[in-house]
């Protein structure tokens, strides 16, 4: 018997065909949509007897904006195909924004790592073993020059994604920085997420106290308000939450529950809601049920519309608007298996453009293994290319609208988001909930509902709890290793910043900033100045800090280098 | 009639890595197994973790790393452990790994990695076979 012979008589023996007989008369094993709700076989007329299509879903561009933002919708303009970069040092970051500028990305996103994030410098003792590994550490304005290097800044859309208070130091270092190269900062178009409350739920707490966070917070959306009106300055973070296992509703009402925070505070300092609000976008997630993402985007775009009409008696139409950008739910991608993730990655931003999605971030599909690769970069690119330019999705506004199904799902998802906010208010409304920690609560019992739905099986994941295989040895595309040459470089720097500045001018300026905030002044146009002034991110942020009567350092390792 | 001795664990996390949605859901998980667990939560430096595990007399180390980490503290958590003779107790990490950097943890000292996507009943099992009880 031949060697090809013999290797059919094993095949044969090994192939599982009583499994593969069945699989022929499978059926699906739920009727559920990803949040839990049960769905009927077909939705006909009859599941929407009180149909008001003017009142509740309206042509795109028409409140409440059901439909979408624009008329038009991707005729006007394609969404925005921003893929997230950091890694290692500011210079290897803007390595690879240049990298993805020259294969058709249309909008610059770039990351902070956690150093940064929780406002400490590269040559913090906590920092120094985990510069970059997570995106990119501005410590201070030198980096900021290093990123932004050859950049029109007057021409891009730049997404500054510092999310905690170390937000107002990143818009004081990229205002210094664009003033410096000569730019009218008034013309700035771009978004920084800005959204300090959220970040708590992201481990950032020491960085983000409740008070702190909402004052930083506002102080950058005033600041804009009054000096970058093109900009967006503050992308209220619901992905994130759902990030951490909650449903579709919840992810709405809590990310609306913060939104309010904000707006109220700024409502409480005498701006106008039509003066703001325009500026506010939201960061949604897209999970894998194709139609319950659509059904929950909708569903926020029409209750945004409301709540800012409604309540806050918003006039201008852009108020009422809700304003998105998508990032694929990293928590969706598996490393068994990992070519699998670019097939989830295309299904969830599909989503994402059949929702009507302003601006797109597509994972790469080694998000649940390391940084993504160049290659991985790419190909993340390429999903949103594919959709964008092969699949005709763009030629037409909202086209699931007028579906039985999808607007059944619609009006479910706001009658559950609905409920999720009675809650909220229940317990005292969002600070109240944040503050006593039920907020904490539901996230922690929503993820091990999600990790019991996997282990029983009611959720399938391929790879993780049907169709398993062997562990992979290796990574498909190779791994993205973070050079600590770059790291290392990057902390001499800033050592040698701190040695070299001129002591005099930083001090003046620091003083300035602690005088701003002691006098509940908007702190940003002393960071500006500190910034210019060689302060670094640890040094603005931690003297706000103290003013607040936080300790100096969140990690409470080093104390201020100011004695005045 | 002599107690059996319940399974002493301890879930951490090390450095800045803020995502903690993973240890404090097996931390749960573990406990509805039967075991005790102490999660010591985020921001701990191998001193510090190493230190707890020894007052607590706990049989498991559970490290959870997710933000790229794990090669930078891995080696530092397991000379700690050495350093204070508190090495012959099972160290565990669960997170986002490449499949490649798994051998090189195992050789560090890890005695097993759990990927994210791991199913509650692998991690348990694996405790149980490997805890002398």
């Amino acid at each position: 018997m031949g060697e090809t012979n013999e290797k059919a008589v094993q095949n044969t023996q090994e192939g599982n065909w009583d499994d593969y007989i069945k699989a022929y008369y499978e059926k699906p094993a739920s009727f559920k949509s990803w949040s839990g709700y049960d769905l009927a076989e077909i939705y006909t007329p009859e599941h929407r007897p009180d149909e008001n299509y003017k009142q509740n879903i309206a042509d795109a561009g028409t409140y409440p904006y059901t439909r979408g933002i624009h008329s038009n919708m991707f005729r006007g303009r394609l969404w925005t195909k921003r893929e997230v970069v950091g890694i290692g040092s500011p210079a290897d970051t803007h390595e690879r924004l240049k990298y993805l500028s020259q294969h058709g990305g249309s909008g610059l996103n770039t990351i902070a790592d956690v150093t940064y994030e929780m406002g400490l410098d590269a040559d913090h003792p906590w920092a120094v073993d985990e510069v970059g590994l997570t995106g990119v550490n501005i410590t201070s304005i030198k980096d900021m020059e290093t990123l932004t290097k050859d950049i029109p800044l007057d021409k891009v859309s730049w997404s500054l994604i510092t999310a905690s208070t170390a937000s107002s130091v990143t818009m004081a270092q990229y205002v210094a920085v664009a003033q410096d190269a000569g730019y009218d900062i008034g013309i700035l178009r771009g978004s920084i997420q800005n959204d300090p409350i959220h970040f708590r739920y992201c481990g950032f707490r020491p960085a983000c106290p409740l008070d702190l966070s909402i004052k930083l917070g506002s102080d950058v959306m005033e600041y804009c308000t009054k000096n970058l009106p093109k900009w967006y300055y503050t992308t209220v973070n619901m992905y994130d939450l759902r990030e951490q296992g909650v449903t579709a509703p919840q992810e709405v009402a809590f990310g609306f529950g913060i939104a309010m925070c904000y707006i109220d505070e700024l409502i409480r300092r005498g701006l106008d809601i039509d003066e703001f609000a325009p500026r506010f976008t939201f960061y949604v997630s897209c999970h894998m049920d194709i139609f319950e993402e659509v059904a929950k985007i909708r569903a926020a775009r029409r209750m945004w519309a409301r709540l800012m009409k409604e309540k806050y008696g918003a006039k201008d139409p852009r108020s009422m608007q809700f304003r998105f950008a998508v990032h694929t739910a990293g928590c969706s991608l598996v490393p068994q298996q990992p070519f699998n993730n670019m097939i989830r990655i295309a299904y969830e931003a599909l989503a994402a453009v059949l929702g009507g999605v302003q601006s797109l971030h597509c994972c790469s599909y080694d998000e649940p293994m390391c940084l993504p690769t160049e290659k991985a970069h790419l190909q993340a690119l390429r999903t949103q290319q594919i959709l964008a330019y092969e699949t005709g999705v763009t030629n037409v506004a909202d086209p699931l609208g007028g579906s039985y199904y999808v607007e059944s799902l619609t009006d479910k998802i706001e009658e559950e988001t609905l409920k999720v906010m009675k809650e909220v208010e229940d317990v005292g409304g969002m600070e109240e909930a944040i503050r006593t920690e039920w907020l904490d609560r539901q996230f922690e019992s929503e993820a091990v509902k999600r990790q019991k739905e996997l282990d029983k099986g009611e959720k399938l994941v391929v790879g993780v709890n049907v169709f398993t295989t062997e562990q992979e040895k290796t990574t498909p595309l190779g791994v993205q290793k973070v050079s600590s040459n770059s790291a290392k470089q990057q902390v001499a720097e800033v050592k040698e910043l701190k040695r070299t500045r001129d002591i005099n001018r930083l001090n003046d300026a620091v003083k300035r900033l602690r005088d701003d905030a002691n006098d509940s002044k908007n702190v940003i146009p002393a960071m500006i100045e500190a910034t210019r002034a060689s302060g670094t991110t640890g040094e603005l942020l931690g003297t706000v800090r103290e003013v607040f009567g936080y300790p100096y350092d969140p990690m409470e390792t080093i104390e201020s280098p100011f004695n005045f | 009639m002599v107690m059996k001795k319940r399974i002493k664990v301890l879930v951490t996390k090390v450095g800045l890595d803020g995502h903690d949605r993973g240890a404090k859901v097996v931390s749960s998980l573990l406990k509805e197994a039967g075991m005790e667990v102490i999660y010591l939560g985020m921001f701990q430096r191998p001193e510090s973790i190493v230190k707890a595990a020894i007052d607590e007399d706990v049989d498991v180390i559970g490290l959870s790393y997710l933000s790229g980490e794990h090669l930078i503290f891995t080696p530092k958590i397991v000379d700690e452990m050495k350093k204070n003779n508190f090495d012959d107790v099972l160290l565990i990490a669960g997170g986002t790994f490449p499949a490649e950097d798994i051998p090189t943890m195992e050789e560090m000292g890890i005695d097993k990695v759990f990927r994210a996507g791991s199913l509650t009943k692998s991690i348990v099992d694996y405790i149980k076979d490997h805890v002398e009880e």
